[in-house]
């Protein structure tokens, strides 16, 4: 019985992200030239921010044994709704975007709370809530409208020091999401309400204030890259949200996390997100057409989510 | 004054009395193990006192005063802690991080203290000498591990009251010791230690003083030095209540199901005849389902079986092979995998022959129903219509179509777990009935129950299984709810053989 193990410090279940990640940039910056200007570098982060953004308020709802598919929705809404608001003036930008914020967590709010009340599936729930958001959006226009504000355009495009400010943006948030995730008593809970719903309850968590946070905290990020996307689009584009909330599910399972909740890591999805703009920036760099990127983003995700796969234990 | 008192506790379901009118003490310093048969209402008077129910009548006393406890959480503030069955660990949260769930030491920026958090842990597991890393995550631990990481989240709460069910229930030998020494280190501090276990021979080892229950009711409360094996065993089944139903002869030429079980402790062989009843006894944990499981080729990896009809190999891989050679089960959990609650009655009752009664892999409604009637009218199934999806029906009904699905497979060995769980008297008496008339048309059944009584009034012959193993056969004539409650508690007793 009495036998000390030591926490494992690497294992292939739960860091192969980042070895695959590794191994992908390495090879990518052997053989192909274009791939190591650091501009191109700077150009992925750019990529890989409104997904990076999307797929951490996803890990928290994730690792909490639920899923959000309406996120893409609340951006696409926000990408809208913001561009017309703003209509190009800079002076409106911040309470704009504090507006934009507020109605993204208004929504997850509203998810979390027919959650627990009409105890549905959250797939059920948040697809519904996901067909709603694209009716208002098709309803209000079917094509591009207004225009985004110029300091948003600087911070979806620009560079400091040949850093983009929406990868500082992302790091940013994403080192309080961490912290927030790893080390505070939310967190800890989060993991415990996710793994088993019934000990947190005994333990005293209340399981159901824990879901509604994920699904505010999953609103209020799908609006913050919402409005990121429309300062890299200039403009209210109706489609702009579609599908993301897929990529940001896929970037979370290829870091390893696993749909059935209680475990999951920011830096791990993050992999994931980076891992998945590589992949494309790599496909663009070579030429491939974005039909045959779609088929070969396809097999490369499902067979990194098999490699993935913790063996054995509850897949 | 005891440390923790009931007076008269009722506890009423619709339709049951589980409690009726308890009174029970214990102090401190103390092992107080409770016993009794299924179904007695030990499970019960715990959860009144661990506050997972409220009784219907009565009061809970500590320390002479009265007091409700109204939740788990609340009986928890009031020092009585409760080690469940089923472990409610967090499987992907650390040893520590378990220990303290809820209650996590809060340091700089409201972050948790991980450092206090392990070294508090620590200093728990050290004092009962259990020598497990705090920082581990609980899903890479042993069940035993497990179950002492919940013991030790259930004293961090400042317990004086501890409740373990069934603890040793999952533990080896030296696992056993090892919890014993911490239970008697808890009595030591001066803790009250509520110990609810089907094995009596462990309770005469650690307990103080025994309290008996049955039907709802104690029996009595005894010092451990005036008892022994054959009092307790006296005091559980109270009078014997034998009656003698009516039995088919077994004919001495029917032919025979030898069957070879393998498990990581060896090969065990037992046998059973055509137009017999076997009886399989034994405490939950047994091992009786995994073995019945393995005899239709649904058992997992850890168990097989062989089965030899008149020196032939049967063909039991998998259910659907089991069932083409003739042998069928019958699920103790009718609602995971027995029924398909959704469906009606005609889909349920013909599940498994639907190849036989349909061509070209087509169904056949018509000739559905025809075979559902008949059998389900030879099983006198009440129901407005066939229609009806099963799960609406009564737990008799239901498991009458379930067992009207076996029939139809016209089964040469039928495997029943539990065959009357959860189904009312009637129906109850029905079922065994059919049962009878089976075993007198030539079926050999195996037949799987808690309720001794239901076993002694079926069976041609009773196996007991204790610890995976058959640890006793015995005719029915000489059988007796003692005898078997011995073997299967793993007491000694006479075997006829020993496999």
């Amino acid at each position: 019985m009495a036998v000390v193990r030591a926490p494992r410090r690497l294992a292939l279940d739960r860091d192969g992200i980042f070895l695959l990640l590794a191994a992908t940039v390495i090879i990518a910056a052997l053989t192909i030239p274009a791939f190591r200007d650091p501009a191109n570098f700077a150009n992925l982060f750019r990529q890989a921010g409104v997904l990076g953004i999307l797929a951490i308020g996803q890990t928290f709802v994730i690792v909490a044994g639920m899923i959000d598919l309406s996120i893409g929705m609340i951006a696409g809404l926000v990408v809208v709704l913001s561009s017309v608001l703003l209509n190009g003036n800079a002076v409106l930008t911040l309470p704009v975007v504090a507006l934009m914020i507020l109605v993204g967590a208004g929504i997850g709010l509203l998810n979390g709370v027919l959650l627990n009340t009409l105890r549905l599936h959250p797939l059920i729930l948040t697809f519904g809530m996901l067909s709603v958001l694209q009716g208002a959006i098709f309803s209000f226009t079917d094509k591009s409208v207004g225009r985004t504000s110029e300091p948003l355009s600087i911070l979806a495009n620009g560079d400091i020091f040949g850093i983009p400010w929406i990868a500082i943006l992302l790091m940013g948030l994403a080192v309080g999401a961490h912290f927030l995730f790893a080390r505070s008593r939310f967190g800890y809970h989060l993991v415990a309400a996710g793994g088993n719903p019934e000990s947190a309850r005994r333990a005293g968590i209340n399981v159901e204030r824990i879901r509604l946070a994920v699904f505010v905290i999953s609103g209020a990020t799908a609006a913050l890259a919402g409005v990121l996307l429309a300062g890299r689009l200039g403009t209210g584009y109706p489609l702009a949200g579609n599908g993301l909330e897929l990529d940001a599910i896929v970037a979370v399972v290829l870091g390893g996390t696993l749909l059935s909740g209680g475990r999951g890591s920011i830096w791990r999805s993050l992999a994931g997100v980076l891992m998945l703009a590589v992949i494309s920036n790599v496909l663009n760099l070579l030429g491939v057409s974005a039909f045959v990127q779609q088929f070969i983003k396809g097999v490369i995700v499902i067979v990194a989510i098999l490699l993935n796969q913790p063996r054995g234990a509850n897949a | 004054m005891p440390l923790l008192e009931v007076r008269n506790l009722h506890k009423h379901y619709p339709g049951v009395a589980a409690l009726q009118g308890v009174d029970f003490s214990g102090d401190a310093g103390e092992i107080h193990a409770i016993v009794g048969a299924n179904g007695a209402g030990k499970s019960t008077l715990m959860n009144l006192i661990s506050g997972v129910t409220a009784p219907t009548g009565g009061e809970i006393l500590l320390d002479g005063a009265p007091v409700r406890l109204t939740s788990p959480l609340a009986a928890q503030a009031a020092g009585v802690a409760t080690v469940y069955q089923e472990f409610s660990l967090v499987p992907q949260l650390s040893v520590a991080r378990n220990i303290f769930l809820g209650r996590e030491p809060r340091g700089a920026f409201g972050l948790v203290d991980e450092a206090r958090l392990n070294a508090d842990a620590a200093q728990l597991l050290l004092r009962f000498n259990i020598g497990l890393d705090p920082r581990i995550e609980v899903s890479g631990l042993s069940v035993a591990e497990q179950q002492l990481v919940e013991i030790v989240r259930a004293l961090s709460f400042k317990a004086r009251i501890l409740i373990l069910d069934e603890p040793t229930a999952v533990l080896s030998l030296s696992e056993q010791d090892n919890l014993f020494a911490i239970m008697r280190q808890l009595r030591g501090e001066g803790m009250l230690i509520l110990y609810v276990s089907h094995r009596l021979e462990e309770v005469l080892a650690i307990a103080d003083r025994v309290t008996v229950m049955r039907d709802g009711s104690k029996v009595g409360t005894r010092p451990i030095a005036d008892l022994s094996m054959d009092s307790l065993v006296h005091m559980m089944i109270g009078e014997s209540r034998r009656s003698t139903p009516q039995r088919s002869a077994v004919p001495a030429d029917a032919p025979c199901f030898d069957i070879d079980y393998t498990t990581a402790d060896g090969t065990q062989a037992i046998t059973v005849q055509r137009g017999e009843i076997l009886g399989l006894a034994g405490l939950v944990g047994a091992g009786r389902t995994t073995f019945a499981r393995a005899l239709v080729g649904a058992g997992g990896r850890t168990a097989a079986t062989r089965i030899t009809v008149n020196g032939t190999a049967l063909n039991n891989r998998t259910p659907e092979a089991a069932m083409r050679g003739g042998v069928v089960y019958l699920t103790e959990d009718r609602k995971r995998d027995g029924i398909f609650a959704g469906i009606d009655i005609i889909g349920n009752a013909t599940a498994a022959a639907l190849p036989l009664l349909g061509r070209l892999g087509l169904r056949n409604r018509g000739s559905e129903r025809e075979k559902s009637q008949s059998i389900l009218h030879r099983l006198r199934l009440v129901a407005a219509s066939l229609d009806t999806p099963i799960g609406k029906l009564s737990g008799g009904n239901q498991q009458k179509v379930v067992l009207g699905r076996a029939l139809m497979m016209a089964p040469k060995l039928l495997v029943i777990d539990e065959p009357t769980r959860g189904v009312d008297v009637g129906a109850k008496a029905e079922i065994h009935d059919l049962l009878r008339e089976l075993a007198m048309q030539g079926t050999a059944m195996i037949v799987i129950s808690s309720e001794i009584d239901e076993l002694l009034g079926l069976a041609h012959r009773i196996v007991v299984m204790s610890d995976r193993r058959f640890v006793a056969r015995m005719p029915v004539e000489a059988a007796s709810e003692a005898a078997i409650l011995t073997a299967a508690a793993g007491g000694t007793m006479t075997n006829e053989e020993t496999a």
